[in-house]
């Protein structure tokens, strides 16, 4: 777990499959601890969320001395001795998973009770009754939240390392009666977000006309929970005087806690005016909080929350978007820096904005930087000792730069002393061989034989059109063999990651020649498009192949990088999505233009304004 | 006033680093160094930093900083760290050596060409570890492979495509001399190389086998 999704900034997610079993896992910024909590994947329990949130505070409480004065010291030296602790938090959440489900029917029912007789009052008394409803809603989670808190506040302490071996052996016994209780447990905790639903449909019955302006004030709240960022970032002031303990946890517990504040403005808010902007109370309230929020910030530490963070990554999401990063893509980056920013403890005279700034540009590097080695050439030497070809691959949609970029790295090779045979696998396109034997022929007047001991460089095996690319690749290879080239390179023909019979046939092609580089051709200018297209064919390359583990895209080629200029978006799309480093930028349509990444570069390109 | 300042910005390279691939066992080795203590460790995933007095010479002091090894963080980590570096030491895994040579020539060459590190030339310790084992490597065999697969990685770094804004991969900085196979007294650094063994010969309840690694940063502290 620690080395896949936490590294590569998937930690937006925070649970995590391995072979049997669910990880689910939660992060300390504040003292950077992992908690991780593992079951067997056939399991669903719906007490493992607040299990790991009351370890994490129980453990944190324990031992925030220890952490605060020591330091790593602290964390080598400290015998934690949590076990017994655990067992009992553990043996708690499981009885009060099963205690709690025959209630949890009649709560549900309360609150769906409550919430249709307020409905009624609603069109009249705009804000107020919304005012209730939330407050009844906060009331009845904050019950359960108490008593959670109780419970699983044992089980957080031994999982700073995995203990999936001390859950295995209680989760088994009754699975099959948990589960039916789960599942209305899980309901009830998401009732709090759901029970919000069915309250729009039963307005709607109940007051058809007047809806049409009613939908202008008081239900833009109930409707739009995506618009967090209004409610939370003038909320966000005042929340940091209270403990920030409070901060993690339901956002349903938050508004429970100001509700005080709020309730007094909303009365001197509704008696001035009939259409009610759902932010202008909060803003109101804001302004006294706002004053000593912000002198606090900038002074002292101040441990970030999610309300702080929230309309700066909204932001850098949108400008993300707008540099062509794909959208779930940018979505999921901003969460997983979200998830890692959050709790920590900010600097002194550091604002909110520059440290999730800085918390992206660090996580975009990250991405950026290859997981394993580049060296094109130093694989090409390893198989040149062995007397094998190198052989690597170009596969990609219509129209990226295949063939283009393929001369450009034959024309790279050759500089470097490697003898390269050009495999024209590409029998469909009309004029691709031709455009291929072009290419030779230009490389071998550049780099005539005379100049390299009189062997010919860069050679063409075509056999024509229409016959089977996969048959080509491998007499080009075995070809190669026998005439000593250094390295192949195949050129398959364009296709859509749509077109499942040509999906299949490149698959064959690459399961049956087992390359030693497949390179995905991608071009800069693909937007959304590119988490489509490398989705597609990684899952055709790994459903086609017989291997225990087939063979999948290793690296990429990112081509028309001139024809953008700032808006460098792709590249981030493609690493995120396959998490394989990007080989070669192709910047232009003669043999010089072929780069290497640089990293830094293009994320000052990406965050510039 | 002057004087005092010089002299801060001196000591403010008082960190020794602790670099090396992935399960090399460097937050093992810190571990030890500083408790003498075994613990389980798993994959680091960001800095531990702690202060270390030597047992000899307890007068002197080092910031002893341990950072992860894997790919994706290495080098950020490297970035923030380096300035403060008065030394490196560079863990390898014995056993596995044969089979990453290519890896750790790699991250060394990465640390050794950077600019900030020619420019210190902090004293670097190579430390082949996990000497326990019957299969580990000997030092000199690693030296020698390690300077072969530089030799190679010099040539093939710098023929790499320039990067995107022109500046070239390999650095303008050659790695020793040009003519000549690399050679690690090339360096403008001292470069030794020490074995040991963080985990001890007796197994986890006994003590490591840090003698030459501990007597390397009394010297250099």
């Amino acid at each position: 777990i620690l080395t896949a999704p936490l590294p590569q900034e998937r930690g937006g997610n925070n649970s995590f499959t391995h072979e049997a079993l669910t990880l689910k896992y939660k992060l300390d910024n504040q003292f950077e601890l992992v908690f991780v909590v593992g079951f067997q994947k056939i399991l669903t329990l719906t007490y493992v969320d607040k299990l790991i949130d009351d370890v994490h505070k129980e453990f944190r409480d324990k031992y925030r001395n220890e952490f605060q004065q020591k330091g790593a010291l602290g964390l080598l030296n400290g015998t934690f001795d949590f076990k017994d602790d655990f067992m009992r938090l553990l043996r708690d959440a499981e009885e009060s998973s099963r205690v709690r489900a025959p209630t949890v029917m009649k709560t549900f029912e309360q609150s769906l009770k409550s919430q249709k007789t307020v409905k009624c009052m609603i069109e009249t008394r705009g804000e107020k009754p919304k005012e209730k409803v939330k407050n009844k809603k906060n009331k009845g989670s904050k019950k359960d939240g108490t008593e959670a808190v109780a419970a699983p506040s044992k089980t957080s302490a031994g999982d700073k390392q995995l203990s999936a071996a001390g859950d295995k052996e209680e989760l088994t016994k009754d699975e099959i009666l948990q589960k039916n209780r789960e599942e209305f447990f899980r309901r009830h905790m998401k009732a709090g977000e759901k029970s919000r639903s069915p309250k729009p449909d039963a307005q709607k019955e109940k007051g058809k006309k007047p809806r049409v302006w009613d939908l202008g004030n008081s239900n833009a709240k109930v409707l739009d929970y995506s618009n967090s960022a209004t409610n939370g970032s003038a909320e966000a002031c005042p929340v940091e005087e209270f403990d920030p303990d409070m901060a993690l946890g339901d956002k349903n517990r938050e508004p429970g806690r100001l509700y005080d504040l709020e309730y007094e403005s909303d009365d001197e808010a509704e008696e001035e005016k009939v259409v009610q902007n759902p932010s202008k109370p909060s803003v109101k309230k804001g302004g006294l909080g706002g004053m000593f929020g912000m002198l606090k910030g900038l002074v002292g530490s101040k441990s970030l929350t999610r309300e702080d963070m929230d309309p700066v990554l909204e932001k850098m999401k949108d400008h993300l978007i707008a540099k062509n990063v794909a959208a779930e893509i940018a979505v999921q980056l901003c969460e997983s820096v979200a998830k890692k920013l959050e709790g920590k403890v900010m600097g002194t005279f550091t604002t909110v904005t520059s440290t999730v700034k800085q918390a992206l540009q660090e996580a975009l590097v990250q991405i950026l930087q290859p997981q394993r080695r580049v060296d094109v050439l130093r694989d090409v030497m390893d198989a040149q000792r062995h007397r094998r070809p190198y052989v690597i691959t170009f596969c990609g949609v219509n129209g990226v730069g295949k063939s283009t970029n393929l001369a450009k790295i034959s024309f790279w090779l050759i500089e470097n002393g490697f003898s390269v045979l050009i495999a024209a696998c590409d029998t469909f396109r009309a004029g691709a061989v031709e455009q291929l034997r072009t290419h030779t022929r230009r490389l071998n007047a550049l780099h005539p034989p005379e100049s390299h001991g009189g062997r010919t460089m860069v050679q063409l095996y075509e056999k024509g059109y229409g016959k089977d690319a996969a048959g080509i690749a491998m007499e080009a290879i075995s070809y190669a063999r026998n005439q000593g080239f250094d390295v192949v390179l195949v050129d398959t023909a364009g296709r859509m990651q749509d077109n499942a019979p040509l999906m299949t046939a490149l698959a064959k092609l690459i399961a049956v020649n087992a390359p030693d580089l497949v390179l995905f051709v991608g071009e800069a200018l693909v937007g959304n498009e590119a988490v489509d297209q490398l989705v597609k064919f990684n899952k055709a390359l790994a459903d086609h192949s017989m291997a225990q583990t087939p063979r999948l895209i290793d690296g990429i080629v990112l081509t028309k990088f001139d024809t953008i200029d700032d808006k460098v978006g792709a590249a981030i799309s493609m690493t995120y999505i396959t998490s394989k480093p990007i080989v070669f930028v192709g910047t232009g349509q003669t043999y010089c233009d072929l780069r290497s990444l640089n990293a830094k570069a293009v994320v000052a390109a990406l965050m510039k304004a | 006033v002057l004087w005092r300042f010089v002299q801060g910005r001196k000591s403010s390279r008082k960190a020794v680093l602790l670099l090396g691939l992935c399960d090399a066992g460097k937050t093992l080795l810190f571990a030890r160094l500083l408790s003498g203590r075994y613990r389980d460790t798993q994959t680091s995933i960001t800095d531990s930093s702690a202060v270390y007095r030597p047992s000899q010479d307890k007068s002197t002091n080092v910031t002893l900083i341990d950072l992860p090894g894997h790919e994706s963080l290495r080098l950020q980590f490297l970035e923030r760290f380096k300035a403060a570096a008065r030394a490196i030491v560079f863990v390898v895994d014995s056993v596995a050596f044969q089979r990453e040579v290519k890896d750790v020539a790699e991250f060394l060459y990465q640390v050794l060409v950077d600019s900030t590190v020619l420019r210190n030339a902090p004293a670097l310790l190579i430390a082949c570890n996990k000497q326990d084992v019957t299969m580990a490597k000997s030092a000199k065999l690693i030296q020698q492979q390690l300077e072969k697969e530089l030799n190679t990685l010099r040539v093939t770094r710098s023929a790499a495509p320039t990067s995107l804004d022109g500046s070239a991969t390999g650095g303008p900085a050659q790695l020793g001399k040009k003519g000549k196979d690399f050679d690690f007294s090339q360096l403008p650094m001292k470069v030794e190389f020490v074995e040991c063994s963080a985990r001890g010969s007796k197994g986890e309840e006994g003590e490591a086998d840090l003698e030459g690694l501990e007597k390397w940063l009394v010297k250099v502290a």
